[in-house]
């Protein structure tokens, strides 16, 4: 592969706030080639969403960031706010958790679709009209040329996510970043939403971020899966290899917590990672997960392991990797 | 159910029209105050065409005349014609109340949007000197203002609107510091929207039921101040009528004539009374909670 989409390397995110820094990404690095679907995995408040939303600054002021993201030929993270808000929503969009309130109530779901059209492509307000119905069409949603004049409380949730999707493709973007896309709904509707994107990334070749803590999700539709773990990136891997070849404890942890329900058998009791995640705030000198791995030693505690590549295009980052004896 | 009514329901926009119309029609109050407010603004625009007799015109053979045929509240110290002099009066009132309101909003909403929206020293700044403003209470600044300003109606109009303006302020930027936290601002921000663009067309939008409200608040007050100041001689200057002078000029004959500051304190208080009361029904059907 000559050049990637975007290509970052060593981002980091650290919120100063009363009680000292947060470091909340630590040196992360990452690639996402056109129409590539990455997944980045792992619990609240690893610094998934955050690693992503700071790529186009979403983030408070309060986040200092350094690193480069390089994108489509230049570094975002050195563009002025002006320049950013031509990258936003045009070449680079979101999704986010919450469609029940992203919308704003009081205007049709036509005009607001429309009003990122006008913004960015310079479209008059008939055309706007005609692309918005058209992207209706896109996300699949019934009866389009009625929804474009109803308003957000008409919809349901996940008909609200499609709408959300569809103004985030609004612009034919080159990458879209899907925040727990699928976490605020219905397990049925999830399976539509998660099936609209694959349509997506095939019909369009948008590249796609897809944030989840849902392994389930990821092992749907992404290409490769990074997994983080306080603030840092703990393995990555193309996503057969990894559900194939876990090699970190930590991913293989979250592996044995996924439900697999049996015929007839009865319910295994689920395995569960033992402790909780360290505070971002004082995190331990060694490595983040020592505490809670079951082949923690005295150098894990002690130093923070580099990431190795252990098998082809597999890294992690472990003193002990490996496939077996995880818990 | 007939087709148009059908036709109505299939639109979202109209369904919500329908469904507000039918809410305030069960408010007998409202409805009441709805009624009175567009009286008076009737009265106030077509004054010449209403008012039997010109606001001057004097009639030295009835002068302080008990109520006739002739003259249906009766006349003033000066023979003029009590009922006219109402209806032309209506005129002040309605243009202080509307214009110092409208003032108001001009002033106040973008400053309190700015000042909820940005937070930080410049929301200090806009609420440390607004929280001086509202320590005077509103009269006091309206004629502090107009004392400065020199008396006339105009000037008076714009001191009761920058008195106004404070707790406007407040209330705008207290409905942004709330806008500001929904889902959808960054999501606005996400699609590449600009601070402008978020504040006027994502979060403004989102207030017009408050400010209507308000401006149902403000009305009402900036007519009384208009009656005030010009009471106090720092508004309309007669011999121009004005509910104001009217009870200016009642005063010397309270004793002769109580009626004659009677009819204009009665429509000062009709006049406030309608548009607070047409303000509670406007809150609350515009309340989501209201489910009658």
């Amino acid at each position: 592969m000559a050049e990637h989409l975007l290509d970052v390397a060593d981002l980091s995110v650290r919120f100063d706030t009363d009680d000292g820094p947060v470091h909340a990404v630590d040196r992360l690095s990452f690639t996402l080639d056109p129409g590539e679907v990455l997944g980045i995995v792992g619990e609240s408040g690893c610094g998934k969403s955050v690693s992503c939303m700071s790529l186009v600054r979403l983030l408070p002021e309060t986040a200092a960031i350094s690193g480069t993201a390089v994108f489509a030929g230049r570094d975002l993270l050195g563009l002025s706010q002006r320049r950013l808000r031509q990258v936003r929503g045009r070449e680079i969009s979101f999704v986010f958790q919450e469609p029940m309130t992203s919308l704003n109530p009081v205007f049709t779901v036509g005009r607001q679709i429309g009003e990122v059209l006008e913004r960015h492509l310079d479209l008059s307000q008939r055309a706007a009209r005609a692309r918005a119905l058209e992207l209706l069409r896109l996300v699949r949603i019934p009866a389009p040329e009625r929804r474009l004049h109803e308003y957000p409380h008409q919809l349901s949730g996940g008909m609200r996510q499609r709408v959300m999707i569809a103004m985030a493709l609004a612009c034919d973007p080159k990458v879209l970043v899907a925040d727990e896309p699928t976490t605020a709904l219905d397990v049925t509707i999830q399976a539509g939403i998660l099936d609209l994107m694959r349509d997506i990334r095939e019909r369009l070749g948008t590249a796609i971020i897809l944030i989840t803590h849902n392994l389930g999700v990821v092992a749907d539709i992404a290409d490769r899966v990074l997994v983080m773990y306080a603030g840092r990136k703990a393995e990555e891997a193309a996503a057969d290899e990894l559900f194939a070849h876990p090699q970190h404890p930590y991913t293989i942890g979250l592996l044995g917590a996924i439900p697999r329900p049996t015929a007839g058998a009865p319910p295994e009791r689920l395995q569960e990672i033992p402790g909780r995640v360290p505070s971002l705030r004082e995190l331990p000198v060694g490595c983040a997960f020592a505490e809670r791995c079951p082949r923690a030693d005295e150098t894990t505690r002690t130093h923070v392991p580099d990431l190795r590549e252990v098998r082809p295009s597999h890294l992690v980052a472990c003193f002990h990797p490996g496939e077996t004896g995880a818990s | 159910m007939s087709a148009v009514d059908t036709a109505a329901l299939t639109n979202p926009r109209a369904r919500r029209r329908v469904l507000l119309r039918k809410r305030f029609l069960r408010r007998p109050m409202a409805v009441a105050g709805l009624v009175v407010v567009i009286g008076f603004t009737v009265v106030a625009i077509f004054a010449p065409w209403i008012a039997p007799y010109k606001a001057g015109a004097t009639d030295f053979n009835a002068i302080l005349a008990h109520p006739s045929s002739k003259h249906l509240l009766g006349t003033d110290f000066l023979g003029r014609d009590e009922l006219s002099r109402l209806i032309w009066g209506a005129r002040a009132s309605m243009q202080a109340g509307f214009f110092a309101t409208v003032l108001a909003m001009v002033v106040a909403v973008p400053i309190g949007l700015v000042a909820g929206y940005y937070r930080g020293w410049v929301d200090t700044v806009i609420a440390r000197l607004t929280d001086v403003l509202l320590a005077f209470p509103f009269l006091i600044l309206a004629v502090g203002l107009a004392a400065i300003f020199g008396a006339s109606l105009l000037n008076a109009t714009l001191a009761l609107g920058i008195g106004a303006a404070p707790i406007l302020i407040r209330v705008a930027r207290g409905e942004t510091f709330a806008l500001r936290e929904e889902d959808y601002v960054p999501a606005a921000i996400a699609n590449g929207a600009s601070d402008a663009t978020i504040i006027f067309k994502h979060i403004l939008p989102n207030m017009t039921s408050t400010l209507l409200v308000q401006a149902t608040i403000t009305i009402p007050g900036a007519i009384v101040g208009e009656a005030i100041l010009s009471f106090l001689g720092l508004g309309v200057q007669p011999p121009t009528p004005s509910w104001g002078t009217m009870l200016q000029d009642a005063q010397s004959y309270l004793m002769q004539a109580p009626r004659l500051a009677v009819f204009p304190g009665l429509a000062i208080v009709l006049a406030a009374l309608a548009f607070n009361v047409l303000g509670d029904g406007l809150r609350d059907i515009f309340d989501p909670r209201t489910t009658r």
